[in-house]
């Protein structure tokens, strides 16, 4: 009472303990690190040499090869999105919790959060063996790897939904799949759309570099090029996968603007969490 | 009863609402997206059988995936490398951190110095948006060569280009209040972002660096894929021996760790904000 009358700062000891145990860890991690920090300062440097020698003489004779390359890239990104919202939307419907008993819940949930943690390039790996090297060790990597993501957004989305049309389905005497259907899917389908296309985006990110370890698309131009300093084609391959990705982006993001906003799309603003977050505004919600 | 039967038939011509039409753009988008589909899956020559043919073949990964080597995470040689991980994703977050908040503050209309910078750094913001982790650190092994250096540097920027994402938007939609009272007082434009942005801020800044420090976290086991350092190396080197057990009990024991990690920092997270 004392201190706030005084005008001082709300100052927490938690947040000191806080502040002290970040700084221990922080040197901790820069002591024992096997570097020589002396390289840090060359590093610049290097960047710049390595950047002229990419963009000022570029092999523009290579354009059309990359760009098939790219549109491999692009393809992998969308079928398996694809398949990845095959399996999340369904089981998204048993981890909402206005929808579906608690443990059924609990158990998808995490699920989810295992699929999660595992990167794509990871599944990947396991993937090149079995099919290749070909785009579909991709595609599966892709498709996996996204189920988890997806299906808890989804989650999300259907867990946010308001419970009248629910309610009314009840009263008409819907059967459980009626009311999903009539009572639930209307009202999420938009958003839900919009998650799996904003995943599609983040799809293209992870599939431009799957090449490197052989998974297709134009990682593996973009990791031999660099790694046979041939820095004409690699500043080409970085440039495509820059400016295709960006393109994607803006146009994708129109789509999720009108899908979640509908009319409202040109001046509306988003009127709640789940619209902004479909909106991308939130790049993971918590 | 037929009576009823007929009025009710009446009721429904007459007052049930009739279903909208789908719009233009539901038709449009339906079959963009289906045509999109059918094109990726000819030009990517998929097909599910095929997929479930591989897939149902005895293959190497799989059988080693039977016979996990657990203890491979922690044994003499792949224990540094683990460490190493870990040392990698705190310092990039960090790093990466200390840089996102100025240039998040300096990407939005109230925090920018003048509107040249205001503009620059929202195409800037974008751009680096584009590039995924892995091509980063492909960049920084061509630039600086192999080693925990290029590694450390994808993170880093790795790191701006996601927190400074997240930030921005945060500060899109903070109570303008505050910096009219600082305005009103005199501040000038760094106390103001002192004292009236900041403090609002704060809480969601120190929880997507957290946020920051799971992806990095899970980022850089994969760096090591393509020589930039850190527990991915030790995979890499199973992976080209084939030898899949001691890969599946990298992968599954490193990622039971990142597992761990994420669900302590959602609670964190979750306490922050």
């Amino acid at each position: 009472m004392d201190a706030a009358a005084a005008g001082e700062r709300p100052t927490t000891k938690l947040r000191w303990v806080g502040t002290a145990a970040v700084a221990v860890i922080v040197a901790w991690a820069a002591y024992g690190l096997d570097m020589k920090w002396g390289r840090l300062l060359e590093a610049p440097g290097d960047l710049y040499t390595v950047g002229r020698l990419m963009f000022t003489n570029m092999e523009l004779s290579a354009f059309g090869r990359l760009m098939g390359e790219m549109w491999e890239s692009i393809a992998i990104a969308w079928l398996g999105t694809l398949i990845a919202a095959v399996f999340a939307v369904p089981l998204a419907f048993l981890a909402a919790e206005n929808l579906t008993a608690r443990p059924i819940v609990g158990t998808v949930r995490q699920v989810f959060n295992v699929l999660r943690a595992i990167p794509e390039i990871i599944l990947a790996i396991a993937f090149v063996p079995i099919f290749g090297l070909t785009a579909k060790a991709g595609v599966l990597a892709i498709g996996i790897g996204s189920i988890g993501t997806l299906g808890k957004l989804c989650a999300e989305v259907l867990e946010g939904i308001p419970k009248g049309p629910v309610e009314a389905a009840d009263a008409v005497g819907a059967n459980g799949v009626e009311r999903l259907r009539w009572g639930v899917l209307p009202q999420s389908l938009p958003e839900i759309a919009s998650f799996v296309l904003y995943r599609f985006e983040i799809n293209i990110r992870a599939s431009a570099v799957l090449g490197v370890i052989g998974a297709g698309g134009i990682g593996q131009v973009l990791s031999e090029s660099l790694r046979f300093k041939e820095w004409g084609t690699a500043g080409l391959a970085l440039l495509i996968v820059v400016v295709v990705t960006m393109l994607i982006d803006a146009v994708s993001g129109r789509v999720r603007r009108r899908l979640v906003l509908g009319s409202r799309a040109d001046t509306g603003v988003p009127t709640s969490a789940v619209e902004e977050a479909a909106l991308g505004h939130v790049a993971e919600p918590i | 009863m037929t009576v009823v039967e007929a009025t009710t038939a009446e009721h429904d011509e007459r007052d049930w609402p009739v279903k909208p039409a789908p719009s233009a753009f539901a038709i449009v988008a339906g079959v963009l997206a289906l045509a999109m589909t059918v094109v990726t899956i000819v030009s990517l020559d998929f097909s599910p059988r095929q997929v479930w043919e591989a897939l149902s073949r005895p293959n190497a990964p799989m059988r080693g995936l039977a016979n996990p080597d657990f203890g491979q995470l922690l044994s003499e040689r792949s224990r540094g490398p683990f460490i190493e991980t870990f040392r990698m994703a705190v310092l990039g977050t960090g790093a990466g951190g200390l840089v996102a908040l100025p240039l998040a503050l300096w990407s939005t209309r109230f925090g920018a110095p003048n509107r040249a910078v205001y503009a620059m750094l929202r195409v800037f913001n974008n751009i680096i948006r584009a590039f995924p982790d892995l091509l980063w650190a492909l960049l920084f092994v061509a630039a600086v060569g192999v080693g925990v250096l290029p590694g450390l540097l994808a993170l880093f920027f790795f790191t701006i280009a996601v927190i400074t994402k997240l930030t921005a938007d945060t500060l899109d939609g903070i109570d303008m209040g505050p910096l009219e009272a600082a305005d009103a007082a005199g501040a000038g434009h760094t106390q103001k972002l002192r004292t009236a942005v900041l403090p609002q801020i704060l809480p969601s800044f120190t929880s997507f660096l957290l946020y920051g420090f799971e992806l990095n976290l899970r980022a850089s086991a994969v760096l090591g894929l393509v020589g930039a350092g850190g527990i991915g190396s030790r995979l890499e080197f199973f992976r080209g021996q084939g030898r899949w057990e001691e890969v599946w009990g990298i992968v599954v024991m490193f990622f039971l760790v990142v597992f761990v990690v994420e669900r302590i920092s959602v609670v964190l997270r979750r306490r922050l904000v």
